[in-house]
């Protein structure tokens, strides 16, 4: 291990109450936090981010105030996104209006006087609520159009619908507030098919399948109450493609890994807060990381040479931790953070990068031993899945193919082509590529360049005319010992 | 290293994650377990990953108990409950040991290779496995002095007898959520009880003893829907030809992508707006289910070979005695409330959640204790 300075600033992107929470926790600590807005394009004045560079504990960002460039140091980021509340009318074919009002407008209107006045207006109003159809509803959104309606209703003459698919109650305090709201007298129908609306100047019409007295309804509410989606947005776009962070299908941050939940993301260094609960856990995250500002990290985790690297920047587009940046002679990885997967060395073309404790020639030699007979099966093993359940099915004591041979991998994304081939060309019976489930890599995508070098050799075979049934890629999960006993077994009875 | 000590009383993933926590600020942690096994009830989960990981969490377990059983800084003390309590200037715990019944079969196993021991034997257990420890060698007895204290103490299952006409425990091939992630956990293949075989028609019925105004269960338990719907898309990952219903009231799905993914196993498990009235046992240990469908009012008969309860999370069965005894209120259904001078909570003790939120919370309640010693 050696000795590695860090900086002890943090930059918290992001100044709602989350964001705030955030840098309140992180500077209780010691650290000097520098907070920004999240969306700050609106404001001259305010400060913006343009580019980070650098790496976990020595990250350059450029920050621009009215045209003025600065650049500091952190030695770790916080992002507390703001996402973009979207209404859903044009799924309903509605247009919004003094009658057709969204979420946040008609508890706008729940606040004043004036709202509650136009509402109870002499003879009451009918307020429906619809959620669920355009897109799937949930508890936050539940939670508002529960408290507006019991509102509604709790008022003269007035009467709150919900036209919903399902009540998403799975949050604190959600079933009993659904309790309470119908015994006030809201009426829920939970119709499976989308209703039909129809809305001209005179009217607004609901046309619906009731499943409860399975008929057709018809219904001429006063007001129509539409649900709201949260979307990403072009600053959270933008601030993704900056930090260098994954986001989910969805686009909000962070991947949808469970080893980045609740704060981390593929990022050392950068956390994400969607909570204000989430920023206790991230000031427990930079503390671990930052400490007092010096570091212990691994020496030479991953090592790039010098005289092989050509700059061709592989193994910074591929580094999934963002753990590479350069100079003018090579690519650097930095030793902070470095997960030592090894994807950049087995992908770069220059073989320039070696991974500590799993360096080609060690490889080659393991793989070497590995097929000692006509009779092995070789096993690579990543550590963080196939490894633990395989030492759990030798505790267990599981009937495992007695020539199977283990080989050490960090992460499948270190298996090479030539070491599946070398494995071949010593005579194995059979190679397997023991790797994590899609979306369960600690790396991100460690088993998907697995699988595609996988596909090259299974390529290579079918060219040659060799049974492609001699190499198999299995995905497995660190505590399935079971799993592992059988898909194992499953593919020496292949052979 | 700091010279302050916290007692964790609950080894579920809870617990583990705040002794991890604190630990990881060099403070010494007295872990407490009523049972013989780290880990809690999801230690026993089993990884619901079809061509993909579903984010369950199970393996999240794994890795913390791992963490925490390395972890020179955390005392562990299985099979110990807490007999007395004494505020002061320092808090004084008397451990004891706890009653364990393994009357039953004579010998527990652990779920985990982390668990250790591995075994725990009885006075009737037929034989000793290799790693076996003999019960009354564990558990912890006299007093502890700590700093402040965590109550990480859970969750109890809803127990499914109480609703009798579902006839858990006696009729056969009726499981609940927790019995089916043990069996998978176990043989990776999904099997009857009753016979072994694998089972080709199942049916999940969620809201077992969550929603329901008649037992004052009046939440929702947050898990189940999710679980479910997990469950369902590896039983047909498993077995292609299987058939998978399940039985709901609204379909909760929370958790990221989940509405892409509900939206996808819809083409492949069927969903029925219906709770269950009965269920009778027929021949072959095959089961009759009785629901009144949402399109007609003609009750309906559907055969499975499994039926799977998704039992509720309700408050653990010694969160009253613990919150008398430690000074922390309950809320109006019986779960902890947040936190007493000293005295922390963390995880599902304080109501429903994933593996997640019971991560991220004890990760805030660590951080809470923390302040609270001016570690940090």
């Amino acid at each position: 291990m050696i000795d590695i300075n860090v900086s002890k600033e943090v930059l918290v992107i992001g100044t709602g109450s989350t964001g705030l929470a955030a840098s309140e926790k992180i500077a209780a600590l010691g650290y000097k936090v520098t907070s920004i807005p999240f969306a700050s394009d609106n404001d001259a004045g305010a400060v913006n981010l343009e580019r980070v560079l650098g790496c976990t504990g020595d990250f350059k960002a450029d920050l621009t105030q009215k045209g003025k460039r600065t650049t500091t140091t952190f030695g770790a980021i916080v992002a507390a996104p703001e996402y973009t509340k979207e209404a859903m009318n044009k799924e309903y074919g509605l247009k919004l209006d003094d009658k057709v009002v969204t979420q946040t407008k008609f508890d706008e209107m729940l606040e004043t006087d004036a709202g509650i006045k136009g509402l109870v207006n002499g003879k009451g109003s009918s307020v429906a609520f619809v959620s669920g159809y355009g897109q799937e509803s949930c508890p936050e959104n539940a939670e508002k159009i529960l408290k507006a309606a019991q509102k509604v209703q709790s008022l003269d003459q007035c009467n709150a619908y919900i036209f919903v698919k399902n009540v998403k109650v799975g949050a604190p305090g959600l079933e009993k507030l659904f309790t309470s709201a119908r015994h006030d007298g809201v009426l829920c129908f939970k119709p499976e098919i989308k209703p039909e609306f129809n809305q001209s100047s005179k009217e607004l019409v609901i046309k619906s399948f009731e499943p409860v007295i399975r008929e057709e309804m018809e219904f001429s509410p006063d007001y129509i109450v539409i649900e709201e989606s949260l979307k990403p947005n072009e600053k959270t776009n933008a601030l993704k493609t900056i930090l260098r962070i994954d986001t989910d299908f969805d686009g909000f941050y962070q991947s949808n890994n469970v080893h980045r939940f609740p704060v981390m993301t593929n990022r050392l260094g950068v956390y994400v807060a969607h909570t204000t609960g989430d920023a206790t856990n991230i000031a427990l995250r930079i503390k671990d990381l930052l400490g007092n500002g010096t570091i212990q990290a691994p020496e030479d985790q991953g090592v790039v040479d010098p005289e092989k690297c050509v700059l061709c920047l592989t193994c910074y587009r591929c580094c999934p931790h963002g753990a590479i940046f350069w100079d003018n002679e090579a690519a650097i990885i930095s030793s902070v953070a470095c997960q030592g997967c090894g994807i950049c060395a087995s992908e770069c073309p220059m073989d320039a990068i070696q991974i500590k404790g799993f360096a080609d020639t060690s490889m080659k030699e393991n793989v070497d031993k590995a097929v000692d007979s006509k009779k092995a099966i070789v096993v690579f093993c990543c550590e963080n899945s196939a490894l633990p359940a395989y030492n759990t099915a030798k505790i267990l004591g599981n009937d495992l193919p007695e020539n199977i041979r283990v080989v050490h991998i960090p992460c499948a994304g270190k298996v090479d082509v030539e070491f599946i081939w070398q494995s071949l060309v010593n005579g194995a019976a059979g190679v397997v590529v023991a790797a994590c489930h899609e979306g369960n890599c600690k790396s991100e995508k460690g088993n998907t360049y697995a699988s595609w070098r996988f596909g090259e050799i299974a390529k290579r075979l079918e060219t040659i005319g060799i049974n492609q049934g001699k190499i198999g890629f299995i995905n497995i999960a660190s505590n399935m010992a079971g799993d592992f006993t059988k898909k194992i077994n499953e593919f020496a009875q292949k052979l | 290293m700091s010279n302050n000590t916290v007692m964790v009383v609950g080894g579920g993933i809870a617990g583990l994650t705040a002794a991890w926590e604190l630990a990881g600020q060099k403070i010494k942690v007295e872990l407490v377990e009523k049972t013989c096994f780290l880990g809690g009830h999801s230690i026993g989960f089993t990884c619901k990953a079809t061509d993909q990981c579903r984010q369950c969490g199970a393996c999240s377990v794994e890795q913390m108990l791992a963490n925490v059983v390395n972890e020179p800084l955390i005392n562990i003390h299985l099979r110990t409950e807490i007999k007395d309590f004494k505020k002061g200037k320092k808090i004084t715990a008397v451990l004891d040991k706890s009653d364990v019944d393994i009357s039953n079969t004579g010998l527990l196993k652990g779920f985990s290779q982390h668990n250790s021991p591995m075994y725990v034997a009885g006075d009737k257990a037929a034989s000793m496995p290799d790693g076996a420890v003999a019960i009354e060698k564990l558990g912890s007895t006299g007093e502890v002095k700590v700093d402040a204290v965590i109550l990480a103490t859970g969750y109890s299952p809803f127990d499914p007898k109480l609703k009798a006409t579902f006839g858990y425990g006696e009729k056969k091939n009726i499981i609940t959520g927790l019995d089916l992630e043990n069996i998978l956990r176990e043989n990776s293949t999904l099997v009857r009880p009753s016979d072994g075989k694998e089972p080709e028609k199942v049916a999940f019925i969620q809201c077992v003893g969550s929603r329901d105004e008649r037992l004052g269960n009046l939440w929702c338990s947050k898990i189940c829907c999710p679980t479910a719907m997990r469950m369902a898309s590896l039983i047909k990952h498993k077995k292609e030809e299987a058939e998978v219903s399940i039985f709901y009231i609204d379909i909760q799905n929370t958790p990221k992508e989940f509405p892409m993914f509900y939206e996808n196993v819809k083409n492949e498990i069927s969903f029925k707006r219906a709770i269950p009235v009965d269920i009778y046992q027929i021949e072959n240990d095959r089961l009759t289910l009785r629901y009144m469908p949402e399109e007609n009012s003609t009750p309906l008969y559907e055969e499975f070979d499994l039926i799977v309860l998704s039992v509720g999370i309700t408050p653990g069965a010694d969160t009253k005695p613990l919150s008398e005894k430690f000074e922390v209120a309950l809320d109006e259904y019986g779960f902890l409330s947040n936190s007493g001078e000293g005295v922390f909570t963390a995880g599902t003790a304080k109501g429903p959640g994933t593996i997640f939120d019971t991560i991220a919370d004890s990760e805030k309640a660590a951080h809470e204790t923390m302040q609270y010693l001016g570690v940090i």
